[in-house]
């Protein structure tokens, strides 16, 4: 799976928040999309998951854009949205059943998946409950069983890490390695430099709209003269790059 | 302080003046008058039948007054930020309050000589009052009010109890025990009394306030329940932004939805079935309207006016039923799915054909009880299925294609 932006160009209204971004996720790389708030790092995952419509430039994922095929585009994408966003009238084993109709899942072997996942997160005993009523951690958690019990071949994670306990981190983590490895792409955006740092193969640092550099942290290193440095530093002095 | 108050007032005012003008815009509202009209008759027919003294007449006047003043709360307009940003001025809140008193207390006096006005036929007539006796009543009621509003700015701080009795409980009985022996003897000695309780109370209101402290969270979960029913009254008549409802599990009721196969083309009517049995806002809607109407049906004797309700009350739960339609479709996840808007709209007309078939289904019991197996009870079942028709296949689903396309959904 590759997603491709091309001179992406959008925003809300008449605002243009994003301006000619481009870059690309290859197939079975994890990228960690990074900029200060308001680089554009949620816009551009709105762009990408079709919520915002482009005003030039091009989102192709395998080289297929959303308005050729908006049903097969929709349904390589799974999403982990910054804020959980439940049906407060479903139950949590509902919200899984509702998953695996809207994306016509074969059921049986998807809840296999979602069962295993629901354990990894300890959430199995709780299929009966509301997740509307759960904490914003157990939210988190339902979001990310959704999303990684389908057969999706791009994962978008907008700012997974806060409110999720340690062990969640880490079972969160394996899981996009896994996915990884059976040669889905993941893009991730964060704030939490040190955990990123570790788990992507690439980086695509946005400030102010535009892509300011992207490549692996050697890469990023050599870019700002700066040998010694981790993806803090480098972050810190991309961003006072601009005072 | 008291600016805070006059800015949230007139936010407020120009709040309900838009929602007013939405209600009073809409063409029901015309049945809505005929169906007052339709009462006026009825009530002034039963008065007709009225020809001496009732037994029950006194008391069923004072249980009308009574019921009367306890509508109406303390507007406080408290918003959720107000407990971190205005907790500082905790001390300047009492004026504040005491303008949010001044003004909760115009629509209830309003209510109450209303209402006063329309019982003193019946008072006179039915419970061998004269027109003084209602007077007197009435003031007696509207000084009561005044009191309840005193009573609930103390509980504001914490001041629940008076002599180890809780307040409220307290000044109702006061007003009952008061007003009924006094509409048995002296009407006149009611409002009197009453006058010395709430300069009395009035002024003890401040050393109340003072001895304690402000309650924020139960003064901004009261301001915000009482909104919500202000909303929930409005959005009886058009959409309200921003109404949220609670929703119960309901497991009783999943032999409804459990036939619903686990398939694709079910994806939104899997979700839409679930919503409207779990939903408070809408169950309970289809319950409260079905049941009024099925009363009002019995109680009818005209057959014009059955047909206006027949039909009126369907078209009513078929129309608010819509903002369901739209709550779910701001549903942000929703939106990410492979299914097409036709199929939202043609899962969305199914539950709304079941729902108002059920409530067809329900009156038809009352029309026949009324008017028996003969044609007008036919032509009012019949107006009700294309009242249905029109609603499931005419208007919803050009309104329900007008939202998606306008709001990239």
């Amino acid at each position: 799976m590759t997603l491709e932006i091309k001179d992406l160009t959008g925003g809300y209204g008449q605002v243009a928040v994003l301006k000619k971004e481009s870059f690309k996720v290859e197939d079975g790389q994890v990228v960690g999309l990074i900029g200060l708030n308001g680089a554009g790092k949620s816009t551009t995952i709105k762009h990408i998951i079709g919520l915002l419509t482009p005003r030039g430039g091009q989102i192709l994922i395998d080289g297929m854009s959303l308005n050729q095929d908006v049903e097969n585009y929709r349904k390589k994408i799974a999403y982990v949205p910054e804020m959980p966003i439940l049906y407060p009238e479903l139950t949590l084993k509902e919200h899984i059943d509702l998953t695996i109709m809207a994306y016509d899942l074969d059921h049986d072997k998807t809840w296999e998946n979602a069962t295993r996942l629901l354990k990894t997160f300890r959430l199995d005993n709780k299929l009966d409950w509301f997740p509307q009523n759960f904490s914003k951690g157990m939210k988190q958690k339902v979001m990310i069983v959704c999303a990684f019990m389908t057969d999706a071949r791009l994962f978008i994670i907008d700012e997974p890490f806060t409110g999720l306990d340690p062990l969640a981190v880490n079972d969160l983590l394996n899981l996009v390695e896994e996915k990884k490895q059976a040669g889905c792409s993941v893009l991730m955006s964060t704030h939490i430099l040190a955990t990123v740092q570790d788990h992507a193969d690439k980086f695509i640092l946005l400030n102010h709209g535009q892509v300011r550099a992207d490549g692996t942290l050697d890469e990023l290193k050599a870019k700002f003269n700066m040998q010694d440095a981790n993806l803090d530093d480098i972050y810190i002095k991309m961003s006072h790059e601009d005072l | 302080m008291s600016e805070l108050w006059k800015e949230r007032l007139k936010r407020h005012q120009l709040n309900q003046f838009k929602y007013l003008r939405l209600i009073f815009n809409d063409t029901f509202v015309l049945a809505f008058i005929v169906l007052l009209g339709a009462l006026g008759f009825w009530y002034s027919n039963l008065l007709d039948t009225i020809h001496s003294q009732l037994w029950f007449g006194k008391l069923l006047v004072v249980a009308i007054l009574f019921l009367t003043a306890q509508a109406g709360k303390l507007a406080t307009m408290m918003e959720d930020p107000d407990s971190t940003f205005l907790l500082v001025r905790e001390k300047q809140f009492f004026k504040y309050f005491k303008a949010a008193e001044n003004y909760s207390r115009f629509l209830p006096i309003v209510l109450i000589a209303v209402i006063t006005f329309l019982l003193s036929p019946f008072a006179v007539q039915g419970a061998g009052m004269n027109v003084w006796d209602v007077v007197f009543l009435g003031i007696s009621t509207i000084l009561i009010k005044m009191i309840l509003l005193d009573v609930q700015l103390v509980g504001l701080y914490g001041k629940n109890q008076l002599f180890g009795v809780n307040l409220p409980l307290l000044m109702n009985l006061v007003y009952l025990i008061l007003v009924l022996a006094a509409s048995y003897t002296f009407t006149w000695l009611a409002p009197i009394l009453l006058l010395v309780l709430w300069v009395w109370f009035n002024s003890k209101v401040k050393g109340f306030a003072d001895a304690g402290h402000l309650q924020w969270q139960k003064a901004i979960t009261d301001e915000n329940q009482r909104m919500f029913r202000v909303k929930r009254f409005y959005n009886l008549f058009t959409d309200v932004p921003g109404i949220s409802s609670k929703i119960k599990r309901r497991k009783w009721l999943d032999f409804a939805v459990n036939g619903i196969k686990l398939k694709h083309d079910n994806t939104y009517l899997y979700l839409f079935a679930r919503g409207v049995i779990r939903n408070n806002e809408y169950i309970g809607l289809v319950l409260r309207l079905t049941i009024l109407q099925v009363i009002l049906l019995c109680l009818i004797d005209n057959f014009y006016i059955s047909l206006i309700v027949e039909m009126l009350f369907i078209y009513l739960v078929g129309f608010q039923l819509k903002p369901y339609f739209k709550e779910v479709m701001q549903n942000l996840m929703q939106r990410l799915y492979p299914v097409a808007a036709k199929s939202k709209i043609a899962a969305f007309t199914k539950i709304s054909n079941t729902m108002l078939l059920i409530q067809w289904f329900v009156s038809i019991f009352a029309v026949l009880y009324k008017f028996g197996l003969s044609a007008n009870s036919g032509i009012i079942i019949v107006a009700g299925l294309v009242v249905i028709g029109f609603l499931n296949y005419l208007y919803m689903p050009h309104q329900l294609r007008k939202f998606l396309d306008n709001g990239e959904y």
